[in-house]
């Protein structure tokens, strides 16, 4: 899950520093009285919003207008228990509502068309994007070191006949939004909709933002990012802390939900393609992981040893599974992964499970002896295939394999 | 872009440099580099210029200080016009702008090998590299190799680029470094080898999209055939099909798209992923776009084809595949539908050829379908199998940066730890050899094999005054030195003929029982024939000791056999050896290597080679005692052979250190100064004085 922040972290920590204009709020823990008077201040109307890291707009129709102090209350702890494409939110809040005839959607992104960041704007606000059509929406490149200016902006808006009152105010916060977005280390931000206050200025009503964690100013940003309820597994999350703790080699997993085929996999490109070999053969692998990038040896023995204590009890099969390396070395890797499963089988008793690997790379053999002297000793099953032998053939022996030893109940 | 052609990225001739040479991986990568074809004329690395990075068998490779130490010190003629990037994420917009300012004149192209460079910091970068008419390969890719020419920069064919990459008439353009490797060895199955492979980088922006590539590929006359690995992610396919189709791209393309199984999953696999840029960035809509411009359906090797005008323009344009090891068999279609020439004899076709198989019990449940037979492993493979299958025993741990670090030792600033367990825990246990021996092994040992190492400590103490090791000490004593330096002098008193036995027993026994496929030495029913082996050992030596003797040359003797002082009886026992081996008796232990000892001086004696039976020393009873103890880590190669002989050696070193200690304390006590000295009176001269000298006088 990339660092993201929603409309309501961007209210309170980030619009007041870039003089983005926003609506009103009060959070979930506001009391009574304070929601009363906010709604009596806003002309008794106002939105009912979870907190969640959701990506369609309307947060799949959790939002809720509302029009009394009872029913925002009753409202703001009913949406926090609802999940939202299956996210629980954090919390929920109220914002005023702006009535306005006009709405506009705007994103700052870095596009790969032209290689740098690019402002769209769309007239055509309230809607995704895509289902705007091409007319009523501009990309404009920004240069990365200038900027985006007031004159830039104030002509994207002219040429899609922004209403003429509001161009100056609009396209100065067009400018403060690519000023945040460039100052915050952002790789996406997204104000959809904008809409027009009854002082001509216009408001972000809603905003998404997606940040570069390997930009530095992400790192500096001041604030700590709100925590969500964790929809990863626990599994994951390890995985995730363990791959955040180094830049040395990766650590990658995603769970698929069930699934008996354990895949220790190299390589974000070979991953994939192993991973999807196994589900066309009728294979289940348990995650999806890539642990490339030439990891030392406590790196790997890590990631192995959480791979066996989370998944091995239940795996059918474990593949250990990559290309021919260019870079990772196959003895240090193997060696590791030898360890943290004699390690596992010390801690956890003997296991039956059948192990097909296959891999190619700098000090193969060596690595590869490791593997079957290890396998030796504890008894275990093995087939090992060397870089002559295709990953998406061993994938797909690999998956018949795991399917014959579930019906077969030949391995446990 | 600057380059007109692929070959202007890569070719002969080049000069490679590269950024933080020192790295852990750009070093590594860097020799392998030089070794294939040697282009790397420097290096830079902060705080490391003066260094040189020795190739094997090459030319060493320079370090500098800076690019613009590299640049001034280098000849015009050898300044670099490629340059391979390694630094570290922050360092890259700096480095390159340094590399931009010191190289505008030379340098050509970028290889960014860097992972994890920031977006803006990343089209940053773009941009005063198009300012500076320089091209930009990444940032995060693997480099590329030209195997035309046989030179590469960066990583791209591992520590074997000769394997994957035959020359031939395909460029491989592909998001994954490791897939362009991958996919030119598989494309040696269709007899279609590799002209270049490059590496475009995977993050969110690819600096050389893929319509430039394109371009360059239909420019090269060497290419006669593109082969592309895709992520999803950008709009590189959209743009680049779009032209090609608009300009009648003349060349066949074979594709594969990845990453379906990411879709709908809010996934990703540590590559970008797709940027908010709509439609298009999707793997299905890769998908549909590939098919699109090449106007047929996926490769589908069950289908039979008839050569028709239609095919030859679908083919023209190219093909799809949906699975990785249809490449070669498309490439073939394609090669032979359009007369395409091979640029080889097609390599043994893809399929499943297990190098190691072993069931186990599972292989009675499976189907015979899946019961896979050993196929045959190719060189150079199957001659390091052979030489490393021949070490029965050792095991052969990865070599790593250990300056820092360390398995023995641990301290998290408040437990000091030996191989991970607490020396407090250890203090409470009481026994020293037990800690010792975990120290030294890396494993907690059994109670009685702490006894027997204690044992072999104690008798290591002292031989008397008159040994060479107590000698030492004493000298240190008398020369006046600190207690330090007379367990030094004791130690250094220490060599391969006094103290080294143990160590030259271990590796003896070890020779002796190797390839016996002994798994117990402490069970008695291990199943050896230990009188034959004794008899066997004692002829071959004989006979060698025979055609020494013949010959006038020294032989090798067998270690801890016999003793100085122990020696006059018709059967001789070293006292030491016995308490070890009494104790053993006591508790019925067993040890198969003093077993096999005391047989071979008895067989010593039988051969007529010993006028009486040698004592087993204790140099014998300490190499018997820790092989008993290293044997099983041996056997599951979890400790190397040096350490298994070292050990020996240290027991009695150890123990004699101890002793050495004993000495200095009583020496400095009772002896006076210089008492160590010889009196002049008592050396005797072995040679005259010089007549001619004494004239000169």
């Amino acid at each position: 899950m990339p660092a993201q922040i929603t409309e309501l972290t961007f209210i309170e920590k980030l619009a007041g520093r870039f003089n983005l204009p926003v609506p009103e709020h009060v959070t979930a823990d506001a009391s009574a009285v304070e929601i009363r008077d906010a709604l009596k201040r806003w002309g008794d109307r106002a939105l009912v919003k979870p907190d969640v890291l959701s990506g369609k707009r309307g947060k799949a129709g959790a939002v809720r207008e509302v029009t009394d102090a009872v029913e925002a209350q009753r409202e703001m702890k009913r949406v926090m228990g609802v999940e939202v494409g299956g996210r629980l939110p954090r919390t929920s809040y109220m914002v005023q509502y702006i009535e306005s005839e006009f709405e506009a959607y705007t994103a700052v992104t870095y596009d790969s068309r032209h290689l740098g960041p690019v402002l769209t704007v769309s007239l055509s606000g309230g809607m995704d994007i895509e289902e705007a059509g091409e007319d009523g929406k501009a990309r404009v490149p920004v240069d990365v070191y200038r900027g985006l200016d007031a004159y830039q902006a104030g002509e994207i808006l002219e040429k899609l006949g922004c209403p003429k009152k509001l161009v100056s105010a609009f396209s100065r916060s067009l400018v403060d939004l690519w000023d945040m977005f460039i100052s915050t280390g952002m790789r996406m931000c997204e104000v959809n909709p904008w809409r027009a206050g009854p002082d001509g200025k216009p408001y972000a009503c809603d905003f998404k933002a997606v940040f570069d964690e390997s930009n530095f100013k992400f790192k500096n940003l001041g604030f700590e990012l709100p925590e969500y309820p964790a929809s990863e597994t626990a599994f994951e999350e390890e995985m995730a802390e363990w791959n955040a703790s180094s830049h040395q080699g990766q650590a990658h997993v995603a769970e698929l939900g069930g699934g008996t085929i354990l895949p220790i996999l190299f390589g974000g490109g070979a991953s994939t393609i192993i991973i999807e070999t196994l589900l066309q053969n009728g294979g289940s692998p348990m995650f999806l992981s890539d642990f490339g990038g030439n990891p030392p040896y406590e790196r790997m023995y890590g990631t192995a040893s959480i791979c066996f204590r989370h998944k091995l009890g239940e795996a059918g099969l474990v593949l250990i599974l990559g290309g021919k390396a260019n870079n990772t070395l196959i003895d240090v890797t193997f060696q590791a992964i030898a360890d943290a499963l004699r390690a596992y089988v010390d801690e956890h008793g003997p296991v039956r499970t059948p192990f097909v690997i296959g891999r190619g790379g700098p000090r193969l053999v060596q690595g590869m002896l490791a593997m079957k002297d290890t396998l030796d000793a504890l008894g275990l099953p093995y087939v090992i295939f060397g870089p002559d032998t295709a990953v998406t053939l061993v994938a797909e022996y690999a998956a018949r394999l795991a399917k014959a030893c579930r019906e077969g109940g030949g391995a446990g | 872009m600057r380059a007109k052609s692929f070959r202007d990225l890569l070719k002969a001739g080049d000069r490679v440099a590269v950024s933080n040479i020192t790295g852990r991986e750009a070093a590594k990568v860097s020799v392998e580099s030089q070794k294939y074809c040697g282009n790397i004329v420097g290096g830079w690395a902060l705080g490391k210029g003066g260094e040189k990075i020795e190739v094997p068998g090459g030319e060493s490779i320079p370090v500098y200080a800076t690019v613009e130490e590299l640049m001034k010190s280098l000849p015009k003629k050898k300044r670099p016009n490629r340059i391979v990037v390694y630094s570290p994420p922050p360092a890259v917009y700096g480095e390159v702008k340094e590399i931009i300012e010191n190289g505008r004149e030379t340098v050509e192209t970028l290889y960014i090998i860097t992972e994890h460079v920031s977006i803006e910091v990343t089209a940053k970068v773009a941009h005063i590299c198009r300012d500076a008419d320089i091209d930009v390969i990444g940032c995060n890719t693997l480099g590329m190799i030209n195997s035309l020419d046989g030179v590469r920069a960066g990583a791209v064919g591992g520590d074997r680029p000769a394997e994957s990459f035959r020359p031939g008439k395909a460029a491989i353009i592909s998001n994954s470094g490791n897939m362009v490797n991958t996919m030119a060895a598989y494309l040696q199955s269709a007899g279609v080898g590799t002209a270049y492979g490059i590496s475009t980088g995977k993050d969110v922006l690819i600096l050389t999209p893929l319509k430039d590539l394109l371009d360059l590929a239909r420019d090269d006359e060497n290419v006669g055939l593109v082969v592309l690995y895709v992520e999803p992610g950008g709009l590189y396919e959209k743009a680049a099909l779009e032209a090609a189709a608009g300009t009648g791209y003349p060349k066949p393309i074979v594709a594969y798209v990845a990453g379906q199984v990411l879709e709908g999953r809010d996934l990703s696999l540590g590559h970008a992923g797709a940027v908010v840029e709509g439609g298009g960035t999707s793997a299905r809509a890769k998908m549909e776009l590939f098919d699109g411009y090449f106007g047929g359906k996926p490769y589908d090797p069950d289908k039979r084809v008839k050569k028709t005008k239609a095919l030859e323009d679908s083919l023209g344009r190219g093909i799809r595949i949906t699975t990785l090891h249809h490449l070669p068999r498309a490439a073939a279609l394609i090669c032979e539908t359009l007369g395409i020439e091979r640029d080889f004899e097609p390599a043994r076709r893809l399929r499943l050829n297990p190098w190691f198989v072993d069931m186990k019990g599972l292989a009675k449940h499976l189907p015979s379908r899946l019961l896979v037979q050993e196929g045959s492993i190719p060189e150079p493979y199957s001659s390091q199998v052979a030489l490393i299958a021949r070490e029965t025993l050792g095991g052969r741990p990865p070599r790593r940066d250990m300056r820092n670090a360390s398995h023995a030792s641990s301290n998290d600033g408040e437990t000091a730890r030996i191989y991970g367990r607490p020396v407090e825990e250890e203090m409470g246990r009481g026994s020293f050899a037990e800690t010792l021996l975990l120290a030294w092994t890396g494993e907690r040992p059994g109670q009685r094999d702490a006894e027997l190492v204690e044992k072999c400590l104690i008798a290591s103490i002292t031989n008397g005054p008159g040994t060479i090791s107590a000698q030492g000490a004493k000298l240190s004593a008398s020369a006046g030195n600190m207690p330090n330096t007379a367990m030094i002098a004791s130690l250094a008193a220490m060599g391969t003929v006094h103290g080294g036995n143990g160590k030259r027993g271990v590796e003896y026994l070890l020779r002796t029982f190797r390839d016996t496929g002994l798994a117990d030495p402490c069970d008695r029913a291990h199943g050896i024939d230990l009188d034959m082996l004794a008899r066997e050992n004692v002829r071959r030596f004989s006979v060698a000791r025979e055609a020494a003797k013949e010959a006038g040359a020294e032989y090798e003797r067998v270690p801890c056999l016999g003793h100085p002082v122990f020696r006059d009886k018709e059967v001789n026992y070293d006292p030491r050896e016995r308490v070890i081996a009494g104790y053993m008796e006591e508790n019925g232990l067993y040890n198969v290597f003093l077993d096999y000892y005391h047989r071979l001086a008895a067989e010593m004696k039988e051969a007529g080679i010993a006028r009486n039976v040698w004592a087993v020393n204790l140099d014998g009873a300490i190499a018997a005692v820790v092989l008993g103890i290293c044997w099983k880590p041996l056997r599951e190669k979890r400790m190397t052979i040096q350490r298994a002989s070292d050990i020996a050696f240290l027991l009695f070193a150890l123990g004699r250190a101890a002793g050495g200690a004993a000495e200095f304390l009583d020496h400095q006590d009772h002896g006076s100064p210089m008492d160590m000295r010889i009196p002049v009176d008592e050396c005797s001269a072995l040679t005259k004085p010089r007549e001619d000298e004494e004239a000169d006088r």
